[in-house]
């Protein structure tokens, strides 16, 4: 792509090539082939010209040059292997060889190592390095995953530019100066990013290396396999390296468009759990109240009978989906429709309601570009962290504004300004929105309006980033977004899925009210909300729920644990035991995606497929084999194949009308339930409204049970307003109690100025402390502090 | 931030078209009162220029005249470049050395003296020379040396790293 | 030819040109009224590039081809004054800084006005305490007078200068990490391009001059580039003032003619060598420049002459050293010097720079070997001319020179496991000292 630059022609090695004007030599010469080592370049970094490993030959300038920061010029005559070359470049390796360690055969990063490979091809011949080692920190604990070995690091400060330039989060560094040099935290505290595990793959030696990956295996050991990460909705790229049939680490593997060749750390590693004892590896069924071992058959057998009886009545539920690849999301409806002869089908298991924008779909790269980002609802740096990457990266680096509106101050490592706006308040907000701007009067809007619907008039890039959780904003904002797109705004709303295949569900027919590819049935099911409230009054039999977690996810938990509790009988399948699973009948075990092949489909609506890596152990099934299994128990063997492949092409035709529409025509809307209010704070003495905010590593299923992520998982917390705290005698770091009418649950107590007064933001889907205990079906509800446990507590601490 | 470091913070910041160019100024004041830059001081560093803990901790481990540890209330740095070299800076740095009973670096244990080594002071003409809480002494003979310790010892300077 | 009157250090020693009326009345801030009433930028810019006055902070870039790479974009535009003299053997700014401030900032203020600056910064090595405190009552006395800040002498021209102490790096000499130095963040080069005229403090266009360098504007303005070209030769013409040290009976500033031939400068400035004594080696620009010796005393002291030798003028600092000196030695002390001072940014400055100073450390000592003088005589091929920045490029200059030039001395520190000079002063001064 020449991107209308202007050509310049230079020649590398004697070949004559051309290039866009601005090329980095690197990048020339690797366009023809030419390898040029790097150590500190890195192309999704500015470069640095640190290690002067790169040093190439330009003919007319006296000096070596480094390739890496030297762009091309016309005529410019290059050469990479002359012996001038060849004496620099082992003059670096020599200087970087001094005081490095010889533990290569104990180096995790051994066979993969850019120091040991580039000293094999350029580096010193007869070693004249006799000079005794000078010693730094070897070992030195960075943090929950990291481990760093001062002594093997040849100071390219990639890690730290990674730190800077990529997440902004500023916090690994450079510490003393000169050969005295360190990467270091502040006063050594724990590196805790998100993203920390990119800096193992980037570091070319083995200085930093992942706690998981540890003298676990050897590159060359280990078979790939090219998988998508399902952890959450971003969809990133990955790879899957085993060894003996067992996952040793997660690598990325680059997609411009969905990773720009990152992971985060809850996808890099979330893989554990599968050799814990907690993983379920054959299915169970409740005999006298207790679940015990049985046979794949005999679990099929009940289950296709207790579904079909209750089908026969009318009285059968179908819920999940979101945790599915897409064929077996639609192998899931297909045995709600075509099996069972039912609607009653539903992906949701939690707040949200919807996962794809009916109109404006944005992909993630519209974030690049943009020139004002909008988020209601969503928490990216918790909910999708390797887009939150690109989000910060528009902001700190091309300038574009970020508007958050909610109720409290969401983290950013970036500037952004907050709107505070009450929950329940943002539809109307976006309704006065669309009225200001379609009559053009901006500046009269009252209080924030004004200034964010001036943002809205004045950007020349629209993306606003919700999710999905109210229907009446998404309406309001749609009709704002019409607005701007009448007077030229470029905009695009993207998404973000509750469940890593929310999309993909939605996209497969996983709701009430219509099928695959978005088709509008004319008809429709029962939602999640009614099939429970049904459970719950004895109205529903039979409750088959895949891959998801409703009673830890669902907002309304007193309705979900009533539903659970009541419904005759209840299968589940699933990886590890839930909260979910422990109301089951039966418990299917699963295969997880590593485990397994097919498509998943992002928050973009990008379907994209990945490959089995493991195989799963030996009574352990994929969801399409039980769903297919159930199909022909229940007499319908040809509505469910187990194939990925032939359910693939029977989705994919469904789905094509839905991707060929024209752009303005809108995607048909999931059905959704009448809105619930927001509990008023005062209906309940002493009352706060309860605000559950998301985080990276909570969750009830593989992440509570993941060795590697049991170091980062947090314990369940609750942060009030400091004010709030004061008047309830609630100091930082005392454990409360939290009681709301559905229940109450035990948190650590916080402060924060980022909290509106009256509220206390409780950590979500803590299975240790659920927050829909204290929510109704709107997300939200009301609790106080248990007096008796401040006291109690503070007791304790004196 | 103590309210007299905010006020300095915002003086000092007052100078620069970006408040971080304030930084160091901030954290030699900061020295100043504290004797060293203190973990307070990286945190208001980093409050007062919307830099991270970190990067402050980077950029103060950068400079030597930033001290992360407390130093002696005479401050005493010989310099040991070739001009002072060439002039007998070897035998002061030997007689200092032995006469306060530390090496390159160290503090003797009544915490009254810090010893360092330094690099060329710009003052070679007048070799060998040292400084004295950042105070010049030009064409220092051991003898000299013990002079001054005379009177440094019944001295009691006030700061031993003055920030302006 | 008349005889060479000092211009930069003029009554210094005789007069306290602290005081402004001192200064004043021998002159001082006439050039900066001319050049504010008289004179427009351009025509500033142009008399400096007429004189060919060249950098006195080490390069020798000529300073009006410097000032007029500033682009025309309507960005503001920074000059920066270079007071963090720090090179070895160098101590003239520091002298200027402490005795004639008000000539500092007649310079920077005329300078600035030359390059339509918005802001004026001095930057004063944080070892210059009292430098510093002498320099920022000196502004505030030209404050007060009015010769900085708004509209300077009746002038439309206003300027505010900014005085900012380093704390403790001789790299924030180099005049990238000098403005990394002042934005508050560590003193490391910066990668080039882009150069400081276009991309330079704040991001801004920025010129970077040494104290030395904006002393002469004021003069070259008064008293015309014809004048100043015509001091020394026409190349690099103008006063220019040597930091005499070491084996000297005087040691000291010196102001000279650009050219001056080096053995003049011992014998007719710096009062010879001590009676006795053999001259063996000198460092002629800083403890970055090659040696010279003997032979070489009637190289004439100017950018070029030096350069011719392979070796360079620098900032200036002269060190002399006669046959008592130790070459290992003072070999030694700069390669550690380079080696405390480097940012550790590059490869072969930081882990190169260090091997050095072991390998001379130990011949030092006595427990050097012959493979270690291998290797120090084949390190300036892969240690010079591969770092980011002229520091990485200094280490092995002084080092090779000597090395080169008596390859016995080092050799026989091997063999001897020891300095034998040494052993002779012991023998001579009857005891170590
Ligand atoms: C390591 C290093 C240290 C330097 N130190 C100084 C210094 O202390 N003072 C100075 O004026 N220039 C110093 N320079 C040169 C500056 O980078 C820059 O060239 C100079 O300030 C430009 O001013 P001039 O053109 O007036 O000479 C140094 C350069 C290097 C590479
Ligand atoms: S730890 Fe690795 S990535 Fe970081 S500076 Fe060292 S070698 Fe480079
Ligand atoms: S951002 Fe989401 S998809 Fe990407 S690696 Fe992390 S959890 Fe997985
Ligand atoms: S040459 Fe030395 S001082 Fe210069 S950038 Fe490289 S490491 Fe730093
Ligand atoms: S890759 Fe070019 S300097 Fe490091
Ligand atoms: S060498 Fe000591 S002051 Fe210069």
């Amino acid at each position: 792509m020449t991107n209308g630059r202007r050509m310049v022609r230079l020649t590398i090695d004697g070949t004559s090539l051309e290039v866009p004007e601005g090329t980095l030599l690197v990048e020339a010469a690797k366009s023809i082939g030419v390898h040029i080592p790097v150590y500190c370049y890195h192309p999704k970094m500015d470069p640095a010209g640190l290690c002067r490993i790169c040093l190439v030959e330009i003919e007319k300038m006296p000096k070596l040059q480094i390739a890496c920061n030297t762009q091309v010029a016309e005529g410019m005559v290059v050469h990479t292997a002359s012996s001038r070359v060849a004496e620099g470049r082992r003059g670096v390796l020599e200087f970087l060889l001094l005081n490095h360690p010889l533990d290569c055969p104990i180096c995790d990063k051994g066979g993969e190592c850019d120091l040991q490979d580039f000293t094999l091809t350029y580096g010193p011949g007869a070693s004249r390095l006799t000079e005794p080692k000078l010693h730094k920190p070897k070992a030195v604990d960075l943090g929950p995953t990291i481990v760093l070995d001062e002594e093997r690091c040849i100071l390219c400060r990639r890690c730290t530019r990674f730190d800077n330039e990529i997440t902004h989060e500023r916090r690994l560094i450079v510490v003393e100066r000169g050969h005295r040099s360190l990467i270091g935290t502040a006063d050594g505290k724990p590196y805790t990013s998100y993203f920390s595990g990119n800096t193992t793959e980037i570091c070319p030696v083995g200085a930093l290396t992942s706690k998981a990956y540890r003298f676990r295996s050897r590159p060359w050991d280990l078979s790939h396999a090219d998988s998508v990460c399902t952890q959450c909705s971003v969809g990133c790229n990955y790879r899957i390296d085993s060894r003996f049939g067992r996952i040793m680490r997660t690598y990325t593997r680059e997609n411009p468009a969905v990773d720009d060749g990152w992971i985060c750390d809850r996808g890099r590693y979330t893989f554990n759990y599968l050799y814990e004892p907690s993983r379920l590896r054959q299915p169970l069924i409740a005999v006298d109240g207790e679940l015990k071992a049985a046979t794949f058959d005999e679990a099929i057998a009940l289950t296709a009978e207790k579904l079909g009886r209750a089908a026969q009545a009318r009285r059968v539920g179908i819920i999940g989906g979101g945790r599915l690849s897409d064929e077996e999301a639609f192998a899931l409806q297909l045995l709600a429709r075509d099996v069972l002869g039912s609607d009653n089908i539903d992906y949701r298991a939690s707040a949200q309601k919807y996962a794809s924008p009916p109109r404006y779909e944005a992909r993630l790269a519209d974030i690049d570009d943009a020139s004002l980002i909008l988020i209601f609802g969503a928490v990216t740096p918790e909910q999708a962290p390797i887009a939150d990457l690109r989000i910060r990266r528009a902001v700190a680096r091309r300038h574009a504004r970020l508007l958050f509106v909610g109720p409290f101050v969401p983290p950013a490592f970036v500037p952004s300004r907050h709107v505070p706006y009450a929950p329940g308040e943002i539809a109307p907000l976006m309704r006065a929105l669309a009225d200001v701007v379609h009559h053009g009067r901006e500046e009269q809007g009252e209080g924030f309006v004004a200034e964010i619907a001036q943002a809205l008039a004045q950007a020349e890039k629209i993306i606003a980033i919700h999710n999905g959780r109210d229907p009446q904003a998404v309406e309001a904002l749609d009709a704002l977004l019409d607005r701007l797109a009448q007077y030229d705004h470029p905009v695009g709303v993207l998404v973000v899925g509750a469940a890593g295949n929310a999309r993909g569900a939605e996209a497969a027919g996983c709701v009430p009210n219509l099928g695959p590819g978005y088709a509008p049935l004319g008809r429709t099911g029962m939602t999640t909300a009614r099939m429970l409230d049904a459970a719950a009054r004895g109205e529903i039999d039979a409750l088959f729920i895949a891959g998801a977690n409703p009673a830890l996810t669902f907002p309304d938990g007193a309705l979900v644990r009533r539903a659970l509790e009541r419904v005759e009988f209840l299968a589940v399948s699933e990886q590890v035991m839930t909260e979910t699973a422990a109301y089951a009948d039966v418990v299917f075990a699963a295969a997880s995606f590593a485990e397994k092949s097919g498509h998943v489909t992002n928050l973009e609506g990008r379907q994209q497929p990945f490959h089995q890596a493991v195989e799963p152990p030996v009574q352990v099934a994929t969801d399409a084999q039980i769903l297919a299994a159930l199909a022909h128990a229940l007499g319908k063997p040809w509505v469910i194949s187990a194939e990925p492949a032939v359910l693939f092409s029977q989705l994919e035709k469904m789905q094509r009308p839905a991707r060929t529409r024209s752009s303005r025509d809108p995607l048909p809307r999931p059905c959704v339930d009448d809105p619930v209010p927001v509990p008023d704070p005062a209906s309940w003495p002493d009352g706060l409204t309860v605000i559950p905010i998301p985080h990276l590593y909570a969750g009830g299923g593989a992440a509570a049970h993941d060795p590697g992520l049991a170091p980062m998982r947090p314990q369940p917390f609750a942060v009030f307003h400091p004010q709030d705290a004061q008047q309830r005698g609630v100091a930082d770091g005392t454990r409360v109690r939290l009681r709301g009418p559905g229940g109450e649950i035990e948190v650590q107590a916080r402060t924060g100025d980022h909290v509106p007064p009256g509220s206390v933001l409780v950590l979500a889907d803590m299975p240790e402390a659920p927050v829909n205990k204290l929510t109704n079906a709107s997300g939200y509800g009301v609790a106080c502090v248990d007096a008796a446990t401040v006291t109690a507590s503070q007791e304790l601490s004196a | 931030m103590s309210p007299e470091r905010r006020r300095k913070a915002e003086e000092l910041a007052a100078r620069y078209p970006r408040r971080q160019s304030a930084l160091i100024p901030f954290l030699q004041y900061c020295q100043e009162q504290d004797g060293f830059v203190t973990r307070q001081a990286i945190r208001d560093g980093a409050e007062m220029c919307g830099l991270t803990e970190a990067e402050v901790e980077s950029i103060a481990s950068f400079y030597t005249l930033l001290f992360r540890q407390s130093v002696g209330k005479h401050l005493i740095q010989v310099c040991r470049t070739l001009s002072c070299m060439l002039r007998g800076a070897g035998e002061l740095q030997e007689h200092i050395r032995r006469r306060l009973g530390v090496r390159n670096g160290e503090t003797t244990p009544d915490g009254l003296f810090t010893y360092e080594e330094v690099e060329c002071l710009a003052a070679c003409d007048r070799a060998p020379c040292l400084q004295h809480n950042l105070m010049f002494h030009y064409n220092v003979t051991p003898d000299e040396f013990d002079r001054l310790l005379e009177t440094w010892r019944a001295s009691r300077p006030a700061v031993s790293l003055p920030a302006e | 030819m008349a005889p060479f009157e000092p211009v930069l250090t003029r009554g210094l020693g005789r007069l306290d040109l602290t005081d402004l009326s001192v200064y004043e009345a021998q002159g001082g801030f006439g050039a900066l009224r001319k050049a504010l009433r008289d004179m427009t930028p351009e025509a500033v810019v142009n008399e400096v590039s007429a004189s060919n006055l060249r950098g006195r902070g080490g390069a020798g870039f000529p300073t009006g081809r410097k000032w007029s790479f500033l682009p025309n974009d309507g960005r503001p535009r920074y000059l920066v004054c270079n007071c963090d003299e720090a090179e070895p053997g160098t101590f003239k700014d520091h002298m200027l800084l402490e005795q004639t401030p008000f000539q500092i900032i007649e310079g920077l203020v005329i300078s600035a006005y030359a390059i339509r600056a918005e802001r004026a910064f001095m930057y004063i090595r944080g070892e210059f305490l009292e430098g510093y405190r002498i320099f920022r009552r000196a502004l505030e006395t030209a404050r007060e007078r009015g010769y900085v800040g708004p509209r300077i002498a009746g002038s439309d021209f206003s300027l505010d200068i900014v005085v900012h102490r380093g704390a403790g790096a001789y790299i924030c000499g180099e005049e990238t990490a000098m403005l990394e130095s002042i934005e508050g963040k560590r003193g490391e080069p910066r990668l080039k391009p882009p150069f400081p005229a276009n991309a330079g403090l704040y991001g801004m266009p920025t010129v970077v001059n040494n104290v030395e360098t904006l002393c002469c504007v004021p003069h070259i303005v008064e008293r015309g580039a014809q004048w100043f070209s015509s001091i020394g030769p026409p190349k690099c013409p103008g006063p220019k003032i040597i930091s005499v040290s070491g084996h000297v009976r005087k040691p000291g500033n010196y102001e000279v003619p650009m050219g001056i031939p080096a053995g003049q400068l011992i014998e007719e400035y710096a009062g010879g060598l001590e009676p006795g004594r053999r001259l063996k080696a000198i460092q002629p620009g800083g403890g970055s420049s090659a040696a010279i010796f003997e032979e070489d005393l009637d190289t004439g002291l100017d950018f070029d002459s030096l350069a011719a030798k392979g070796t360079m003028l620098g900032s200036g600092g002269f060190v002399v050293m006669d046959d008592r000196t130790c070459l290992v030695r003072a070999a030694l002390t700069l390669v550690r010097f380079f080696e405390h001072e480097s940012c550790g940014q590059c490869t072969p400055c930081r882990e190169g720079g260090q091997w050095v100073a072991r390998m001379v450390g130990r011949l030092e000592a006595g427990e050097g070997s012959n493979a270690d003088l291998a290797i120090l005589r084949t390190l300036n091929r892969t240690l010079t001319g591969t770092n980011l920045c002229p520091l990485g490029d200094s280490i092995m200059p002084f080092l090779s020179s000597v090395l080169r030039r008596f390859p016995e001395e080092f050799e026989t520190h091997v063999t001897q496991a020891g300095c034998p000079l040494a052993a002779e002063q012991a023998v001579a001064a009857g005891a170590g000292a």
